[in-house]
């Protein structure tokens, strides 16, 4: 890919990204973004995009890149232009990965709502086929006993958000349109009180017959499904956001819809993305009379973002990973915002840029992608510059590598490219055995990749495992899937133990000792199957019962064993490792101010400290005291900051005021604003015919104010209160 | 099968001259002070002296404006042919101006065959009717503007009416304008500078008085002599209809029915059903016929709906707004009315405690049939269930129906009356 | 092996398609309507058929032919009225289809708005089918009922001459079905007039006109022009006209009756209309059947009494539900988590009560936030969230128990009527901070461990997409904007959720919620 078009490429993230880092950023690493406008430069056609560049690269940054000496500059845009085409691979790579796992996450619904549709179809064809006359007569079917029901297939999309499902209801409309359903799809804007159930009516007609129809007839969609084998498919209709349809109109629509149903046999395909009951809240008890509901249930986005995680950090993918607390903050991100996969994927994706922008060792990540290479080979790309940074790196220093090592250093990337395989393998391992706990695969993995492996002390005698005292404990997902694990029932422990086999077959030291397990398993089944039922321990007779429960007792003490003992061995924490720079994503300060950029806290301090944007002389040297020299709105805001959450206009223009009027001439002022504060009701409409530097002063205010109004930090005066305004945002 | 033939023939006949008005009307236009007679009377005038009126029918709906003068307009058109010309228009379809004049335009195009053009605009069909009503004016032909539901016309601005009437002042024309509404205060409702220019020639239309209703069943109900019926079947079915109408039983059916309603069209439905429900066996009219026809024509829809249509469940919910009511509490919506519905269940231990959605769903039953409703019609932010609602059906009703019902718990006769 | 799957469904939709395709031919555009399409044609039925198809209905359908009289007799217009599915339409098409004479059926379910309506039946009467090949154009645009009148007396003439070409009577009917639903139409209560006077506008007797209403006559008579009909009352069944109705269809009469004689009374007493009682009752059928091996016996006494006493549970389940979602056998890993979760349940209960959708942390606190303003009364928010956390709204509810009790009286009438309350987004926003730092000081003691979870709520930061999530509650209607308040312009927001799922809420994160609910 060539470089311009990185930089020209329109992916909000990374404008975003560089933009929101660039407002944050510390002095020492402004490398990425003026080195991304030069980059840019190179090209011709990229002019514009250069010229915003150099707009938002502010001042001091300029004034900074002039001491740079000039060949770290030169080989450092050559490295960053050529990091961007990795994070383009790498990313490209993750995000078809993703892609993946969602599409046969949601196949299997998929083709079960397609199944049911067959079905439901073939159930009402079976009445047997109407002649066209009858088809298209304007009475109801009278020669079978006509069903009203309406054919409904409630989709529960288990999430407030609808933003991860957009995408879901079209793939499923392309689906059944595949397989040959006639599919149309509405959303809430058709549902409008307005046009009323017309509205909808015509959306519907003009996707199935022709764009041109202008009545809302019902019958036309009739006569259209009997002509030139229509007729032979189901009619398919789509609407993803129920909650948001007004209710009237959508039960208007069912129960038409119901009327006809023998005719023309409907499929409404409602999205819910509350609770199943939805629909009873929404539709009229009539509509709700006409619909024949079935459920079906999309995975739910914790469980998709589960698996999106280990297809991208434990399987396999792109080397690419992410440090311990990055990790949990993406959690608690996931967790506490907005809880859509789409937000997870948009964090994913800074982090990944911003640790190509930011870590120059990234560049050989490239070599990690392609695993058949040996890694050696990345460190021809490392010149002087970057071979002192990768040896002064904090886990290189941390394990006593000196360059003196230096040529050891394959060595050192090899086992780094080796180390996340059995370390992943480990993490699958526990979370088999979570399962049956429903154990978030994102809480194992945010655990396992604590650096300082706290997870370890729960083997450790002090913590008897059954102490629920035991605070420290109480959320670790470890501990708990240890807790768990005394009360399994003997299939469980099989299915565990096939799991891990399956997980573990490719890497022989743990598989071994899975191995090992196999024989306490049998004497497992064997006491469980003496006595009739195997299903739990705890209903048994007393003899078999204590012998069925020792071979558990033995059996779990085994497993938890061989827990133990892949933490200790084979969890190596990412950050542990030399190098793993490389790889690791650690930065979650940025991160974080590349998320969420506060808009409006943002305004405010900026209007506070107006001095540090604009670089005026005069008033930056002056720190905080104000001076008619500096911008209107910064003055009002910095003077509304002494009002309390209502501010009274006139106070408030007499202090901008005397700010801007210098001392002398304050007397007759005075006497002049008392004569006129009884008659001002509103601030500013009338300019009277005053010496021009008050009308000037007035025009000067009020534009300060609309400014501000604007700005959403102030709402104008209301009725009641005429000549007070209303501070909308505190505290920046 | 011999027998079937003429009792059908009878049945046809004499429902042909129950839909047919004028025939209904003929017999009540005899007499010389009859509004048929009067009507004729100002209409022939103004066709033979060339001059312009206008007239307003009045009278309770279906006591026969419209049959009356229809009659006329059919003899006068006898009397003299291809000098009257009819204009019809309704005031519910041609209230709004423009179509008025374009319907005007189109029949005036029809009378004189005369090709209508649907694109004219509204000056031009005016321009286009009052040179017409110069020409027939001059051709001494006389129009006959029929305005139904005049009332409707007097909606709005009036514009038809006053250039009607004003063409009528200026240009030398002969029109009628007769105006039909059931509104006694019809003329009232014109503007002034229509009113002036109307003559205020008032036809009021009684509700017909015993002897004519009398005569006016004997002329429906009795066969002909000369017709192709068997003879002996003729004179048998007359005398059978002679001794229902004279029976007292009759007589009282027949005040009560007019009581309700005294006009000749609600007469003529309450006949209509009776002779439907014919034996067609016997061939013959009986009592039995207008008894049913009476219980079938007067309908208590309310106390229907209580009785038959509403669910046990329905009629809880009722019994607990009713007693709201009854508590003077100002307005309760369906919140409260579970409130009470619980505090009744409390006390008594009745059987019938349903989930709250249950309820609803009677509760929006209820409400398609219009037994209860919102009492207001602002606040459909509010959801459904807050919004206050009353009953429209007395309590008396109410009673009734509960007595009256099949199956209604004793327990909620004693709630309602506690 | 869903790869697998699709293409086994592919398969039989393919074969389902032949099969259709050979036992319905594709319709021939060459054939074109004629009169007799406005009849039922050879289809007709006896009278008896008619009567027994329709139980308890003998008397209406004898009145309705009464009144349609004989062949080519005139009729004065009708009214069929009856409360929603007590067999008015069927009832009113099969007495056509037995005289099997011409007829006109348009319903104003189908036929939104006057024109579709006019057009509809002057389409039926100029013998025009929509099709491709007209690009689904009506014969005549109509949507004026003056131009309607004339278009009508034209159509009527000239099928009136063909009709009697063809010798087939001088008559002919118009059914308007569900005329009620025109009261909802803008200008509604012209076109009713219109309807009910258009016997005599039209003058010509021999068009019969039927008008078809789910509401009794009287509620027209406010509109003016109104000259009622002949009424037909097609009463609600009653309970063993509906055991008739419900045995018409069984295969196994002796079984089903036995079931009727269980459910039948129970669910009268509830509602009795046909349609919601049968989809209740064959989904009960089914399980009743559940124990039975051959579904073809007749069932003894004790054989009843075994069946009854497992039904005895779903009966009274079922009869405070009106919705029913079914779920897949497709749906089988949801299914059996359910069941999972089931089984967990028994053993720690809180999990009972489980959320069934994910909601983010902050959307679950703007929830509660929202309940809380619209269930409080805003003058004691300032005691509610203090540092104290509500300690001191026990007090509160002392002194509100101290109140005299008619005052009380009215003051719950009032919040009863007001329903929940309206309050400014400034106050939400307000609320949500104080509970939502409270469940973090909770979390903060839980995970002292884990201080790296500092990073995400109860950072200023989070107000920047609060309002994001604002929106999205009112998308999930659990808030509503009400009515922007008079006083200062700014929206008022209300809301809508229940408090068991409030509840729910609270629980899932562990948020003390009775504790800030203010109870009168």
């Amino acid at each position: 890919m060539a470089p311009s078009t990185t930089i020209a490429d329109p992916q909000p993230s990374s404008t975003t990204d560089s933009s929101n880092s660039n407002a944050a950023a510390a002095e020492n690493d402004i490398r990425p973004f003026f080195v991304l406008h030069k980059a840019s430069s190179g090209k011709k056609s990229t002019g514009t995009v250069r010229a915003k560049r150099r707009i938002d690269s502010p001042a001091p940054k300029l004034a900074k890149k002039s001491e740079i000496e000039s060949t770290e500059v030169e080989d450092g845009e050559y490295f960053s232009t050529l990091r961007l085409k990795v994070f383009e691979t790498v990313w490209s790579k993750i995000d078809k990965t993703i892609q993946d796992v969602l599409r046969d996450s949601h196949s299997k619904v998929f083709s079960g709502v397609h199944d049911w549709i067959c079905e439901s179809f073939e159930s009402i064809r079976s009445c047997g086929a109407l002649s066209l006359s009858e088809a298209v007569r304007s009475y109801p079917v009278l020669s079978q006993p006509s069903s009203k029901q309406l054919f409904t297939a409630l989709v529960l999309t288990r999430n407030l958000e609808m933003v991860d499902d957009l995408l879901t209801f079209e793939d499923l409309g392309l689906h059944l349109k595949s397989q040959g359903c006639h599919v149309g799809k509405l959303s809430s804007m058709d549902f409008s009180t307005k046009n009323g159930v017309g509205g909808c009516l015509r959306g519907l007609l003009r996707q199935f017959v022709m764009p041109t129809v202008d009545v809302a007839d019902v019958t036309i969609l009739a006569s259209w499904y009997r002509e030139n084998g229509n007729h032979n498919n189901p009619v398919v209709i789509i609407v993803d956001d129920t909650e948001r349809c007004s209710g009237s109109v959508l039960s208007e629509l069912i129960l038409i819809l119901s009327e006809w149903a023998v005719k023309v046999p409907v499929f409404l395909i409602m999205g819910v993305s509350t609770a199943h009951d939805a629909p009873r809240k929404i539709l009229s008890a009539n509509a709700l009379q006409r619909i024949c509901a079935t459920r079906f249930t999309l995975s739910s986005p914790a469980e998709r973002m589960d698996a999106v995680l280990e297809a991208v950090f434990l399987k396999p993918c792109s080397g690419f990973t992410v440090s311990h607390k990055v990790a949990l903050y993406m959690r608690s991100y996931f967790l506490s915002q907005d809880g859509t996969l789409t937000s997870f994927v948009k964090t994913l994706k800074i982090a990944c840029l911003q640790h190509f922008s930011l870590e120059p060792l990234s560049i050989m990540l490239e070599h990690f992608c392609q695993d058949n290479q040996p890694p050696g080979e990345g460190t021809g790309l490392l010149t002087e510059a970057t071979m002192k940074h990768a040896f002064d790196l904090p886990s290189v220093t941390r394990n006593k590598i000196t360059r003196s090592t230096c040529e050891m250093l394959p060595q050192f990337l090899l086992d780094l490219q080796r180390m996340p395989k059995p370390w992943s393998i480990v993490v699958l391992c526990i979370y088999e055995a979570g399962k049956f706990d429903k154990i978030r695969l994102i809480d194992v993995f945010c655990e396992t990749l604590d650096p300082e492996a706290r997870y370890l002390k729960y083997f450790s005698p002090s913590a008897s495992l059954n102490s629920q005292s035991h605070v420290s404990g109480r959320n670790s997902v470890i501990r708990r899937v240890l807790r768990k694990l005394r009360d399994f029932s003997p299939a469980q422990l099989s299915s565990l133990l096939k799991s891990w086999e399956s997980l573990t077959a490719e890497f022989s030291e743990i598989s071994d000792k899975v191995m090992e397990l196999h024989p306490l398993m049998r004497n497992v089944e064997a006491a469980g199957q003496r006595p009739g039922l195997p299903s739990s321990p705890k209903k048994h007779a007393s003899r078999s019962h204590s012998k069925l429960e020792k071979e558990l007792k033995a059996m779990t003490d085994k497993v938890s064993a061989i827990i133990e003992f892949m933490l200790r061995e084979y969890m190596k924490p990412v950050e542990t490792v030399p190098f793993n720079e490389i790889l690791c994503y650690k930065n979650v300060d940025k991160l974080q101010s590349a998320l969420l950029g506060d808009p409006r806290g943002r305004i405010q301090s900026d209007l506070l400290e107006s001095y540090n944007i604009l670089h005026c002389m005069c008033c930056s040297q002056r720190g905080t005291s104000l001076l008619p020299s500096m911008h209107d709105t910064s003055i009002l805001y910095t003077l509304a900051q002494e009002h309390a959450d209502v501010i009274n206009l006139h106070d408030w223009y007499q202090s901008f005021k005397t700010i801007l009027i210098p001392r002398n001439s304050k007397a007759k002022l005075k006497s002049k604003t008392c004569s006129k504060s009884k008659k001002r009701k509103d601030r500013c409409e009338e300019p009277e015919p005053e010496q021009p530097a008050e009308a000037s002063i007035q025009a000067r205010f009020c534009r300060a104010v609309m400014e501000l109004q604007i700005a959403g930090l102030i709402r104008m005066p209301s009725k009641r209160r005429p000549d007070y305004v209303q501070r909308v945002a505190f505290g920046s | 099968m011999g027998k079937e033939n003429p009792a059908e023939k009878t049945l046809n006949l004499i429902r042909g001259r129950l839909c047919d008005p004028t025939f209904v009307f003929r017999p009540l236009s005899g007499s010389s002070d009859s509004n048929y007679s009067k009507l004729k009377f100002i209409v022939s005038t103004s066709i033979t002296e060339g001059c312009n009126n206008s007239i307003l029918l009045l009278g309770p709906r279906g006591s026969g404006k419209a049959a009356v003068l229809d009659l006329v307009v059919g003899d006068l058109m006898e009397e003299y042919p291809d000098s009257v010309t009819v204009i019809r228009l309704n005031g519910l379809l041609h209230s709004e101006d423009i179509c008025a004049f374009k319907e005007i335009a189109r029949q005036l195009c029809m009378e004189h065959h005369l090709l209508f053009s649907k694109m004219a605009s509204f000056d031009e069909n005016s321009q286009f009717i009052i040179a017409m009503l110069r020409e027939c004016g001059l051709a001494h032909k006389t129009i006959i503007f029929v305005l139904d539901e005049f009332d409707m016309f007097a909606q709005g601005k009036q514009r038809l009416l006053y250039s009607l009437l004003d063409a009528m002042q200026s240009v030398t024309s002969q029109a009628v304008v007769v105006g039909i509404s059931s509104r006694l205060d019809a003329d009232q409702l014109l503007e002034k500078r229509v009113r002036s220019r109307f003559s205020h020639r008032k036809i009021l239309f009684l509700p017909p008085s015993r002897e004519e209703i009398d005569s006016l069943l004997e002329h429906l109900l009795s066969l002909p002599a000369d017709s192709s019926f068997p003879s002996g079947y003729v004179s048998q079915f007359n005398e059978k209809i002679k001794n229902i109408t004279s029976d007292s039983r009759f007589k009282d059916m027949l005040k009560t029915f007019l009581n309700a309603n005294s006009t000749v069209n609600s007469l003529l439905k309450f006949i209509f059903r009776a002779v439907s429900s014919m034996n067609l066996e016997s061939g013959l009219l009986s009592l039995e016929n207008f008894k049913t026809a009476l219980s079938s024509m007067q309908r208590q829809p309310k106390l229907e709906a209580v009785r038959a249509d509403c669910s046990i469940l329905e009629l809880y919910l009722l019994v607990c707004m009713r007693r709201l009511e009854v508590k003077e509490q100002s307005s309760y919506n369906f919140i409260s009315v579970m409130k009470e519905y619980k505090t009744i269940h409390d006390s008594f231990q009745t059987s019938d405690y349903y989930a709250q959605n249950v309820c609803l769903r009677a509760f929006e039953h209820l409400r398609e049939r219009e037994v209860i409703c919102y009492a207001e019609n602002r606040g459909q932010s509010q959801a459904g269930e807050y919004r206050p609602m009353k009953l429209l059906i007395s309590a008396s009703e109410l009673h009734q129906g509960m007595r009256s019902h099949a199956c209604c718990p004793a327990i909620l006769l004693k709630l309602l009356d506690h | 092996m869903t790869r697998e799957e699709s293409s086994k469904v592919t398969r039989r939709s393919i074969r389902l398609a032949s099969s259709v395709t050979d036992e319905n031919p594709e319709p021939k555009p060459s054939h074109p309507p004629t009169v007799a399409d406005l009849t039922f044609g050879e289809e007709s039925i006896t009278l008896d058929a008619l009567l027994s198809n329709f139980p308890g209905r003998r008397s209406q359908i004898l009145d309705l032919i009464r009144l349609i009289g004989p062949l080519d007799s005139p009729s004065l217009p009708i009214m069929v009225y009856g409360d929603a599915s007590t067999g008015k339409t069927s009832v009113a098409l099969q007495v056509f289809r037995h005289l099997n004479r011409p007829f006109v059926y348009s319903s104003c379910r189908t036929c939104c708005s006057p024109r579709l309506l006019f057009e509809s039946i002057l389409n039926q009467l100029l013998l025009h089918s929509k099709c491709s090949s007209n690009g689904y154009a009506s014969a005549k645009r109509c949507d004026k009922p003056s131009d309607f009148v004339n278009l009508l007396r034209q159509a009527l003439s000239d099928v009136m001459e063909t009709l009697g070409r063809k010798s087939m009577g001088k008559m002919l009917y118009l059914i308007v079905d569900h005329v009620d639903l025109i009261k909802d139409w803008d200008k509604g209560a012209m076109i009713l007039q219109f309807l009910f006077s258009l016997y005599s506008v039209l003058k010509m007797p021999q068009l019969g006109i039927i008008l078809i209403s789910g509401l009794p006559p009287d509620v027209y008579y406010s509109n003016m022009g109104y000259t009622d009909p002949l009424p037909v009352y097609f009463p609600e069944y009653s309970e063993d006209e509906l055991r008739q109705i419900f045995l018409k269809t069984q295969v196994n009469k002796k079984l089903y009756s036995a079931f009727l004689d269980v459910v039948l009374r129970p669910f009268c007493r509830v509602t009795r209309r046909v349609e919601e009682l049968s989809t209740t009752f064959s989904s009960l059928f089914r399980k009743y059947c559940v124990p039975l091996d051959d579904l073809a016996i007749s069932p003894n006494e004790d054989l009843k009494r075994r069946l009854y006493s497992n039904l005895k549970p779903h009966i009274t389940s079922s009869l405070n539900e009106i919705f029913r979602v079914s779920s897949r056998p497709h749906d089988g890993d949801t299914k059996g988590e359910r069941r999972q979760k089931a089984s967990y349940s028994s053993e720690n209960g809180e999990e009972l009560e489980i959320l069934d959708f994910h909601m983010s942390t902050s959307a679950k606190y703007l929830l509660i936030a929202a309940f809380l303003a619209s269930r409080n009364p805003a003058t004691l928010d300032a005691s509610m969230f203090d540092s104290t956390g509500g300690m001191d709204n026990r007090k509160r509810k002392r002194k509100a128990s101290e109140k005299s009790m008619e005052k009380k009286e009215i003051a719950e009438q009032e919040a009863v009527m007001k329903g929940p309350g309206s309050f400014p987004l400034e106050r939400l926003l307000a609320i949500f901070q104080c509970i939502a730092s409270v469940g973090d000081s909770s979390f903060g003691e839980e995970e002292e461990e884990e201080e790296a979870t500092g990073y995400d709520k109860e950072s200023n930061n989070m107000m920047s997409d609060i309002l994001l999530q604002v929106s999205s509650l009112c998308d999930a209607n659990f808030m509503i904007k009400s009515g922007s308040c008079p006083l200062e312009g700014s929206i008022r927001y209300r809301s809508m959720v229940s408090e068991d799922l409030c509840l729910k809420v609270a629980r899932s994160l562990s948020f003390p919620l009775s504790k800030y609910l203010y109870r009168r």
